[in-house]
């Protein structure tokens, strides 16, 4: 017995694999307003991007569908969405809950992956503190540097075991 | 008509709803130009109390003996004003209304000078026929303080007990050997999840036992005749073959009985004998013989049951019983019947053992059902694990003629999917739908109860069901319209959320109380809005879903208005009739039966009149006034008092001929030719602009 869609299966026990990740419970209650979508800012410049369907297709059970998609990665989480949903759908929480998931099973944006590449390597985002220290020094703050807790973040995300999901393919 | 006519126009604004569009200064600026009237004025609400004093007033004061008011619909108010007449010793038939607002201001927006015009005319031609009209005789008839309820679900248990519990004396008549109905049939009832026989069967007792009300079950209206006040009323009885006096109801000679049939009240899934009680808690417990397949009625042999029957009440000569009843009104509260969806082939209901209709469900997952509230398939008995419904079946379906959306399937597949998941929280419900439509007092809440159990609610209509035919799953192929995405369900069971159709044999009915069917055949209210329990025969009341598909809350919302209208109807002991009905003068009568045969509502009989000869006779007070005998009759020899035919052609001569807005009075064949003459000089409709 199976549900598809087209050609692929679809995974009924998916929605539960979210619900159970803090935050992703209230994805049952989404009765498919538009309201999120019309709210989020993303979807203002991506037409692609949409909030309301990778709710519908979690639901659904759609797994693949919604964990290679690139929109997932898409989310500021600026929790307008969330603010207005008529039905208490934290779809900020379920979109953390659903990357998440993703991470788990090594499913992460090229992006991501890089940025965390670069908080590994640099401890922060970016590699050059001197244009930040510089403003400081405009604002007659004192300069700051994360050289010394590298190694500290570095462990953190050996623990976690960030480190491993993120490295990109090259470094593997 | 020796006195002076003495005309009162009063013209009004109705706020901006006729004073947007129409002059109405100017309009009874013209009404005092014309023959006859001695006062025009406008008024911005002219049916308030302000108003009515104004009127009332004006009438003392200047002597008017006709008013003519050009306002709204006289559906709307022309009992208001009949009234002022009345009050201040006028008869109330001297006023006449003009509709200005549904007949001009509204359908002529931003059109104000043309709609200005037609106002004016139309208040010519109602002045002129306010001068030819005439005193009717105020009528009253008799009301019997008894009602007649046809059809025992919950909405006609709720009329005739409200009825009861006022004094008045009430028939229930139910054509199955239980009252109970539909409600009877259903597990729990949304969005409360109440028991639903539990809610029910104190009612049914309480009917039964109540010393004003009789009770016929097994029962059919044969015929009715009579008018407000006193129906009379011809009821059939089938015969039981058990004596209701005596039957304890212990079903000990069910038990005996061989001949096992299909359960009708289980929707056929499971079985009964040919001496039955459709379920349980039937009222009466009287058990009841199916002489069709009784052996002995058959085959002349068995009588089983007899030798068992320790209260000794089988009859087996019981006979049809023909019963006759007086009653002051009827409420006809007669149901629905659940959709047949085997024409909708796609689905293949009847065909594949697995796909059910909702009201089936209702039975299997019931504790008193044929599987004792076990889920399980019709095919192989197995608990299914995978269910999905299709919504809308033979419902909002041009295909099958039932446009309408059925009211009650939203919910009550959420019900049963929710009963499901508590009783197989790992069963996965799918439910297909087009809308979801939760628009009752908790009904919204209870959608969002239904999202919470992970029900899956797939927005888009599946196309089709196919069977596999050796696991009898079902593959049901839909899109996902949100997703935009091919959808195929491999279900174990499907359940067709049917629509509610008019029950078999409302036809029938409807031709016995003369009384008639909307378009889409349940029966049709007087007014959608403010007679939505009224038939537009006066006397006859509806309730339930005969009137349209209605939820158990607005049955018996609706039946306990019928109970109040209908008591409100009698309470006084007379019933004012309209006086503005058929007239036949005999001298021009030539008993051709046009009329007999055109009448709706059988209120007119060819008899043999007071010269001898075959007559037409109206029954005045059966007499609704429509009008299609003064029509029809080729001799002229029937009117419609209030609508006689000087009356109208004066109107129709004011319409065209703008000096001519006094009519004299004089003979109609006269007035008739003058028209033909003149019509084709006078401005035509077209030449008078778009509108």
């Amino acid at each position: 017995m199976e549900v598809k869609e087209a050609k692929s299966k679809i995974d009924p026990k998916f929605k539960f694999e979210v619900a159970r990740v803090a935050g992703g419970e209230s994805i049952r209650y989404c009765f498919q307003c538009g309201k999120c979508e019309a709210t989020c800012p993303i979807r203002r410049f991506e037409d692609s991007y949409r909030p309301a369907q990778i709710i519908r297709a979690t639901l659904l059970g759609l797994k693949d569908m919604v964990l290679d998609s690139d929109m997932l990665w898409l989310c500021a989480t600026c929790y307008s969405c969330t603010e207005r949903c008529p039905q208490g759908v934290r779809f900020t929480d379920i979109i953390r809950a659903i990357r998440n998931l993703a991470t788990e099973k090594g499913k992460v944006h090229p992006f991501f992956k890089s940025q965390s590449g670069a908080i590994a390597k640099f401890g922060r985002i970016f590699e050059d503190e001197s244009f930040l220290n510089e403003m400081r020094r405009e604002l007659g703050l004192p300069s700051i540097s994360v050289t010394a807790s590298r190694s500290e973040i570095a462990q953190i995300l050996r623990n976690t075991k960030i480190e491993t999901l993120v490295k990109s393919e090259e470094e593997k | 008509m020796a006195e002076e006519t003495r005309v009162g126009v009063y013209v009004c604004h109705c706020g901006q709803n006729i004073a947007g569009t129409v002059d109405c200064k100017a309009v009874s600026k013209y009404a005092k130009t014309l023959p006859k009237v001695v006062i025009a004025r406008d008024h911005k609400y002219i049916c308030s109390d302000q108003g009515q004093e104004r009127i009332k007033k004006d009438i003392k004061k200047l002597n008017l003996n006709r008013v003519v008011v050009a306002a709204c619909s006289p559906r709307m108010h022309e009992l208001t004003f009949r009234n002022v007449l009345e009050e201040t010793g006028l008869n109330p038939y001297l006023f006449e209304m003009v509709n200005i607002r549904e007949q001009c201001s509204w359908v002529h927006i931003g059109q104000n000078e043309k709609a200005t015009e037609k106002a004016k005319e139309l208040v010519r031609m109602a002045v002129a026929r306010s001068q030819l009209l005439a005193p009717l005789e105020i009528k009253e008839v008799n009301a019997l303080r008894s009602v007649l309820v046809i059809g025992g679900g919950v909405g006609g248990i709720q009329a005739a007990l409200d009825l009861a519990e006022q004094g008045f004396k009430v028939f229930l008549v139910e054509k199955e050997p239980t009252i109970g109905g539909r409600m009877a049939q259903l597990d729990k009832t949304f969005p409360t999840m109440d028991c639903s026989i539990c809610i029910l069967a104190p009612k049914m007792v309480e009917a039964a036992k109540h010393s004003n009300i009789t009770l016929l079950t097994n029962s059919e209206v044969q015929d009715v005749s009579g008018i407000v006040g006193t129906f009379h009323i011809k009821v059939l009885k089938k015969p039981r073959f058990v004596d209701e006096k005596k039957c304890v109801g212990c079903g000990v000679c069910a038990t005996k009985c061989p001949v096992k049939r299909p359960n009708e009240f289980d929707m056929g899934l499971g079985t009964r004998k040919a001496i039955y009680v459709p379920f349980p808690q039937s009222v009466p417990l009287v058990y009841n013989i199916e002489k069709e397949h009784c052996l002995y009625f058959t085959q002349g042999v068995c009588r089983v049951c007899e030798k068992f029957c320790e209260a000794n009440a089988l009859n087996f000569d019981q006979k049809e019983e023909a019963i006759e009843l007086d009653v002051g009104a009827i409420i006809v509260a007669v149901g629905f019947d659940p959709y047949d969806p085997s024409p909708l082939k796609e689905y293949g209901y009847g065909v594949y053992k697995n796909v059910i209709t909702s009201l089936e469900f209702e039975r299997l997952i019931n504790a008193s059902g044929p599987t004792e509230g076990k889920l399980k398939r019709l095919s192989d008995g197995q608990e299914p694990h995978r269910i999905a419904f299709i919504q809308c079946v033979g419902s909002r379906d041009e295909k099958t003629g039932h446009t309408y959306c059925s009211n009650i399937c939203c919910m009550a597949a959420i019900k049963q999917a929710v009963l499901i998941k508590e009783k197989h929280p790992e069963c996965e419900i799918y439910i297909f739908y087009d809308d979801i439509r939760a628009f009752g007092k908790g009904f919204e809440e209870f959608y969002r109860r239904a999202r919470e159990s992970w029900i899956n609610f797939v927005k888009g209509i599946p196309s089709e069901t196919v069977e596999d035919p050796e696991t009898k799953n079902l593959t049901i192929r839909a899109v996902d319209l949100i997703l935009g995405k091919m959808i195929e369900l491999e279900a174990d069971l499907v359940i067709l959320s049917i629509g509610l159709v008019p029950p078999k044999g409302l036809e029938d009915l409807t031709r016995i109380l003369s009384i008639p069917r909307g378009p889409e055949g349940f029966l049709l209210e007087a007014h959608p809005k403010l007679r939505p329990v009224d038939a537009p025969t006066m006397g006859v009341f509806l309730a339930g879903a005969c009137q349209g598909p209605k939820d158990i809350p607005a049955s018996v919302a609706q039946a306990k208005a019928a109970a109040s209208s209908a008591a409100a109807l009698l309470s006084k002991g007379k019933i004012r009739v309209e006086s503005s009905v058929a007239f036949v003068n005999e001298d021009y009568c030539i008993g051709c039966r046009i009329c007999e045969s055109l009448c709706e509502y059988d209120a007119i009989e060819i008899k043999e009149s007071s010269t001898g000869k075959p007559a037409a006779l109206v029954s005045e007070v059966a007499c609704t006034g429509c009008g299609v005998c003064a029509s029809a009759c080729p001799t002229k020899a029937l009117t419609l008092r209030h609508f006689t035919d000087q009356q109208l052609l004066a109107q129709v001569r004011a319409a065209f001929f703008e000096k001519e807005g006094t009519c004299v009075d004089r003979p109609h064949e006269a007035v008739a030719e003058s028209l033909n003459e003149k019509i084709p000089q006078a401005r035509s409709m077209k030449d008078s602009g778009e509108d």
